[in-house]
């Protein structure tokens, strides 16, 4: 499982990262980097992906075992100033 | 009887883990085990040695071993630990054999990430990490006269502004399109490379690595990359860093989606009595939920002491990290927190965005420096979500501000009315982060 997950979140993280970076350069007008890989992955993962709202997508991504499904603690939220 | 704590691993997270298990419970008979000839030095500070900006290795020494002796901490030096049996509570030390524990703490911090190419085995290949080992290369260095820096990451950045520094004609090999490109934004990045170049340094972008290539004495004399070869003496290794987890691995912990050891927040593993810290194991990033690995010696140490004092008895919490980040790159120095546009990009998370070009100073008070801020924010709450800087000055402080202001959740119209302290030497009459919210507010009522 360990392994999988590892695969996924490697490639997933490189092929949405390289998305991202032509994006990037063509908001900051920069040379558009090259796009490499599988047809799977760069012509169906991504756009699907980027598809699926946020609010689906984080429960997705969190869903994968690891520390942040462990015990944590909860944010405090702001408590004004001291006086 | 004195409980037996046994820490693997000397760095930042081994010794506040040794520490912080001292602090809750003095008598405690702690052990750590290193395979390095020294602890307590900060191998952080090495590209500056290396780039001459500090004298010599020996500041970078923070204690001598005397210290941990008189601190009642007994650090075995040169020595590897083989395994780990989680069942009888014994770590299988080589030279030494069975060493029971009661508590665990696992420090083993990181690896290079392989290049997986051929020539791996050349001499002249360059992995910064142990001060000994820097020590020697620091000698070698003053025959080099062309090195190349694999890639552009933290490390890579210090390692190429250093050697430009000292004189070393310097090639950057990257496959990202630009510095720090898995965290960096390109506006942030070009002030970065514009200095490299004013410095020497050749980049070469969206370039990836084919192989090292060696002389008939088994020495590296260049590299085979996708844009040509660049010929060398030198190559500096900086890839991804990786936790250096297959001891723990072996001993069948648990390892989340990063190849980190998967921690609670007490710092504890999937196996009782062992807690771990720092590189080798993964924490959980706030924003977004996802676990990072490879953070830095800061994270590591303040891990180490909640790991130790939790292995010790004690009852101590680590938070999910938020990440404010910086570092000197070329003439500049850059930093940011959590995400970027880059990131956010990636992740497909929705924002919105300002920036801002500013002074650190009055603008006619000397040495008077740009700062440029851009800000992130989540849409309708304006909540910041992240913060990236590049400046002459201050983006540490900044840095370290804006990582406090995305943790409390502070919005936008916060940071555009923040009062800021203005005195000509050390401030100016707008501060670039306000000025860079009032934008981001102007471009989000502007997309309504």
């Amino acid at each position: 499982m360990a392994r999988f997950t590892t695969w996924l979140r490697v490639n997933s993280q490189h092929y949405l990262l390289q998305d991202a970076h032509v994006r990037m350069a063509r908001k900051y007008g920069y040379p558009t980097p090259p796009v490499h890989g599988s047809i799977f992955w760069t012509k169906i993962f991504v756009p699907v992906y980027r598809l699926m709202p946020w609010g689906l997508r984080r429960p997705i991504m969190t869903a994968i075992p690891g520390s942040h499904r462990k015990r944590w603690p909860v944010q405090m939220l702001p408590e004004g100033p001291a006086i | 009887m004195a409980q037996r704590i046994v820490v693997i691993g000397g760095g930042g997270g081994g010794l506040g883990a040794a520490g912080g298990a001292k602090a809750v419970d003095p008598g405690a008979a702690v052990t750590v085990f290193t395979e390095y000839e020294d602890v307590a030095y900060s191998p952080c500070g090495i590209p500056f040695v290396h780039g001459k900006e500090i004298p010599s290795f020996e500041a970078l020494f923070l204690a001598d071993k005397q210290a941990y002796v008189d601190a009642g901490i007994d650090i075995h030096y040169n020595t590897t630990v083989a395994s780990i049996d989680t069942g009888a509570r014994t770590v299988d030390v080589v030279g030494t054999g069975t060493v029971p524990y009661d508590s665990l703490v696992i420090a083993t911090g990181f690896t290079y990430a392989d290049p997986g190419v051929p020539g791996a085995d050349l001499d002249g290949l360059y992995y910064v990490k142990n001060i000994r080992s820097a020590m020697e290369w620091d000698k070698r260095l003053d025959s080099v006269q062309k090195a190349v820096v694999l890639e552009a990451g933290p490390l890579g950045i210090e390692m190429a502004t250093a050697l430009a520094h000292r004189g070393i004609e310097t090639h950057i090999v990257d496959p990202n399109p630009w510095v720090l490109g898995e965290l960096c934004d390109p506006d942030i990045a070009e002030l970065v490379q514009e200095s490299w170049t004013e410095m020497g340094v050749q980049m070469h972008w969206n370039t990836k690595l084919n192989a090292f290539l060696g002389d008939d004495k088994g020495s590296v004399r260049g590299v085979d990359t996708s844009a040509g070869v660049i010929d060398c003496d030198l190559v500096v290794v900086a890839t991804h860093k990786e936790p250096n987890s297959a001891l723990a691995v072996a001993a069948g912990i648990k390892t989340g989606s990063t190849g980190g050891l998967i921690v609670d927040s007490s710092m504890h593993t999937s196996a009782p009595q062992v807690w771990a810290c720092g590189d080798v194991c993964e924490l959980p990033h706030q924003l977004g939920g996802l676990p990072l690995q490879g953070l830095t010696g800061s994270h590591a140490y303040a891990q180490g002491k909640v790991a130790g004092a939790n292995a010790a008895g004690g009852s101590r919490e680590y938070q999910p990290v938020y990440v404010p980040w910086g570092m000197v790159a070329g003439k500049w120095m850059i930093g940011g927190v959590a995400l970027g546009e880059t990131a956010a990009t990636a992740l497909g998370m929705p924002y919105v965005v300002g920036a801002a070009d500013g002074i650190s100073r009055a603008r006619y008070y000397p040495g008077v420096k740009k700062v440029r801020v851009k800000l992130l924010a989540e849409p309708g709450s304006l909540r910041l979500i992240g913060a990236q800087m590049a400046g002459g000055e201050g983006i540490k402080e900044r840095a370290d501000f804006l990582g406090v202001a995305v943790k409390k959740g502070l919005t936008l119209r916060d940071l555009a009315t923040m009062e800021n302290v203005y005195s000509p030497p050390i401030g100016a009459l707008n501060e670039p982060i306000a000025v860079a919210a009032q934008n981001a507010l102007a471009a989000a009522a502007k997309a309504k």
